[in-house]
């Protein structure tokens, strides 16, 4: 391997980088966002940087405390926390929608407390899109309206004449190239001799949501290059597939790398569930955003979508040629608590060995985390 | 005794006999309320299980899937969260043998109590339902908790509520009901008999004045009902809607609270009214009687909580269409899935309005374990009921339905030493 201290890995360490900071300086504006059900190519078509949200770095949840209570999510608190302290004041819009209770939350709480506090003088549009939480026909035209809805808003909020069906098409292009190198990255991690760590592989996507795609493109293919050029892990690990809530920074994935496993291969939103499905590049653009928004894997928001998971699940444990599976949930996330419940049966049931496990956003009870996942891996034939 | 409703036919022998022993017990006019809420659901449950044991389908359904909208069908409605809370209320111990057997499954901890209940009874093999109804409201408890019953092979049929409301939401929802009746006909071979659930409608609409008439005369000072009103008419809500004794228990106790409004008369046992509290979420189901702890000890009247300050409009019946669109307005704006589908302000301005208008001193907030739809709401509404009124709220973390979370006596003495700060 040969990705330690790379420069585009190391972006996802902080929070602002130069990327954003040179994008701001040639007037260009930031919008934030939290969950991948929204249109990133609908915001780079307005020629806006879509910023996911996330609070790595930040190990306090003190401020976030105050407005949420403590059987809320870990990794939100912690996003709204470094929010409070100003750690997004470079956002000139966001974006949210209902992905779960904890974070659709944050669409009033960062306009109540983080945009409008005593001393905050830029005004920031707030966006919001309803996505319903059943896949039907009804509710895909539901999803289309609203982003058709979210269109207009966003042209007139930011002075846009009209994100014209071109800028969309070139920014599909863009997007879907984008996972296409995620894809290919991947298939490098998955391989008998793998290429790639999962704690790189997470690093990477947290890079590619923080800056312009044209330049996350350039970098990935750089680092593809790199990797196929690299020798690859030769040695005998086990080969794990992490499956669960949102992780926003590595201390958890180094926990289990450094039990002596390889994630090899995941179900993370920062991770494969953001670059399994492609846009189709024929027909109404906005159209086929919005489909393949609303039709792609899915994450347990979605309710009648599991045995869809499921299967991702399964044949992603036979390619990959997985040893064990680790379910984990961010405390007092419902939604892959309850996910992860049946995809432990489901996989016990397949005789597949799987560990079950709670933790917090950041890095929190390590000792009871190493000795179990040690624990898990030693059973891991 | 119907076998496929265990949990119920056990409801209906505990609602029976605290109802049997507070009527001959306790002499009239002390726990009024109670006793009424007791006659009328064992007239719910009863109605219920003789059609189980009939052998009519069961329908299992979330509570704000109100049971009056499954009035089209000859079945056996059993409510998911009011099972589980009902029997909170009524055993000592309540549910708790089945929130434990469902996390020993694997359910997560700080999932909500009302939905292990009957998750943890149908690992009993206690429920044997035909279908399950459920709206994708209000809280991630519900998407995540609910597809544990599909993976059992119960049927489960999803009506999708959008998170916003507006005009094309009750459209979009009313669609969906009228093909999510149409799906339980098929699972359960019955056609929906809309005429049927025309009438269960137009009965609601007749009882939503008398809650409204009810509603106002709670504004009184002093009070004139009880607090036990609270837990009461959520399960009334749940387990009666649509039904002639619902119309008969709000007749009640109206025709009580207008007695003692007359005669400015306190609740029974309540030697003076010193504070006036309003919830703006739920009471605690685990142990109802706190409602009357704080009557008789504190002189703490429960003005109103979620599940009693919620209107919604009349539903209009004069065609199909027109009734879609109501049961649609009604569901988005039932109690707690209002709330929950909208954003925070209109919740916190309508809190504000009804502690005005309650002449409210002060607030309690019982910050439920399930609910993280609403985990970021407490302080903001406590710095606005501050700000607007003056008035303090407390928070209390609880699991409404479980007393092993914080027990009742620590909510007791956060009780008593907030009202001491209120003196």
């Amino acid at each position: 391997m040969s990705l330690q201290n790379d420069p585009f890995l190391n972006l996802s360490n902080s929070i602002f980088n130069s990327y954003i900071k040179e994008w701001q300086d040639s007037n260009k504006k930031v919008v934030g966002y939290y969950c991948t059900y929204i249109p990133e190519e609908l915001l780079h078509a307005a020629k806006l940087l879509p910023f996911r949200i996330r609070a790595t770095g930040n190990e306090s949840t003190e401020l976030g405390d105050i407005y949420m209570v403590r059987f809320t999510c870990s990794f939100v608190r912690a996003s709204l926390d470094l929010a409070l302290k100003g750690g997004f004041d470079f956002f000139d819009g966001y974006l949210i929608c209902n992905s779960c209770d904890h974070s659709r939350r944050m669409y009033e709480l960062f306009h109540l407390k983080v945009f409008n506090r005593e001393g905050f003088k830029k005004k920031i549009p707030r966006f919001y899109i309803s996505v319903p939480h059943v896949i039907t026909k009804a509710g895909f035209l539901w999803f289309k309206q609203e982003i058709e809805e979210l269109k207009e808003k966003i042209e007139k909020n930011f002075n846009i004449k009209k994100i014209t069906n071109e800028d969309l098409k070139e920014s599909i292009k863009i997007h879907n190239e984008n996972r296409k190198l995620l894809r290919d990255i991947h298939e490098l991690r998955i391989q008998t001799v793998p290429k790639i760590t999962g704690s790189e592989a997470l690093q990477i996507s947290m890079a590619n949501s923080s800056i312009p795609k044209d330049i996350a493109n350039q970098e990935l293919k750089r680092i593809l290059k790199v990797l196929n050029d690299s020798e690859g892990n030769k040695t005998n690990q086990k080969r794990i597939m992490l499956v669960g809530s949102i992780m926003d920074n590595t201390s958890f994935t180094e926990l289990i790398e450094n039990a002596g496993a390889l994630i090899v291969s995941d179900f993370l939103c920062f991770g494969t569930r953001n670059f399994l499905d492609d846009i189709n590049v024929n027909g109404d653009p906005l159209e086929s955003i919005s489909k393949r928004l609303y039709y792609r894997m899915s994450c347990p928001r979605m309710m009648d979508d599991h045995e869809k998971r499921l299967n991702f699940l399964k044949s992603e444990i036979n390619r990959a040629k997985i040893d064990g599976v680790i379910l984990q949930r961010i405390n007092n996330c419902d939604l892959h608590g309850c996910d992860n419940m049946l995809f432990e049966h489901e996989l016990k049931d397949l005789d597949i060995p799987v560990f079950n496990i709670d933790r917090e956003s950041f890095q929190a009870d390590t000792n009871r985390l190493q000795t179990r996942i040690e624990a898990f891996l030693e059973m891991v034939k | 005794m119907s076998e496929r409703v265990i949990p119920y036919n056990i409801l209906l022998e505990i609602i029976s006999n605290t109802y049997e022993l507070v009527w001959r017990i306790v002499p009239d006019p002390e726990f009024s309320v109670l006793k009424e809420g007791l006659k009328t659901m064992e007239v719910s449950l009863t109605s219920g299980i003789q059609k189980a044991e009939e052998g009519l389908p069961v329908i299992g359904h979330h509570f704000s899937f109100p049971s009056e909208f499954l009035s089209c069908f000859d079945a056996v409605p059993i409510c998911i969260e009011g099972t589980s809370y009902l029997l909170s209320a009524l055993l000592p111990d309540g549910c708790e043998k089945y929130y434990d057997l469902i996390n020993n499954w694997g359910h997560p901890y700080h999932t909500c109590s009302s939905q292990k209940g009957p998750m943890g009874m149908v690992l009993d093999d206690l429920f044997e339902f035909d279908v399950i109804a459920t709206p994708t409201a209000p809280c991630d408890n519900t998407f995540a908790s609910y597809p544990f019953f599909a993976y059992k092979n119960i049927p489960l049929v999803i009506t999708d509520v959008p998170f916003i409301h507006k005009e094309k939401s009750y459209i979009y929802l009313a669609e969906q009901l009228k093909s999510d009746l149409y799906k339980i006909g098929e699972v359960i071979g019955q056609k929906p008999d809309f005429d049927k659930l025309k009438i269960a409608l137009n009965l609601e609409n007749q009882i939503l004045n008398y809650e409204l008439e009810l509603f106002e005369l709670r504004k009184a000072v002093p009070c004139p009902v009880e607090s036990m009103i609270n837990p009461i008419v959520s399960g009334i809500k749940i387990f009666s809607s649509g039904r002639p004794e619902k119309l008969a228990f709000f007749k009640t106790i109206l025709n009580l609270a207008k007695k003692r409004y007359k005669n400015k008369e306190l609740p029974p046992g309540m030697k003076e009214e010193k504070f006036r509290s309003v919830w703006p979420y739920m009471t605690i189901f685990f142990d109802i009687n706190l409602c009357e702890w704080l009557d008789r000890e504190l002189g703490m009247s429960v003005l109103i909580d979620i599940f009693n300050y919620n209107f919604e409009e009349p539903i209009d019946t004069s065609s199909e269409d027109k009734m879609f669109y109501g049961m649609a307005k009604k569901a988005m704006n039932y109690p707690m899935i209002k709330e929950s589908t909208e954003f925070f302000d209109t919740f916190i301005e309508n809190f504000i309005n009804v502690s005005r208008d309650f002449q409210a001193d002060c607030a309690i907030f019982t910050s439920h374990l399930g609910c993280k739809q609403f985990g970021s709401i407490p302080q903001i509404l406590r710095e606005a009921l501050r700000d607007e009124l003056g008035i303090p709220m407390l928070i209390i973390d609880v699991d409404v339905g479980d007393k092993r979370f914080n027990s009742i006596k620590i909510i007791k003495d956060k009780i008593k030493m907030f009202t001491n700060t209120l003196l």
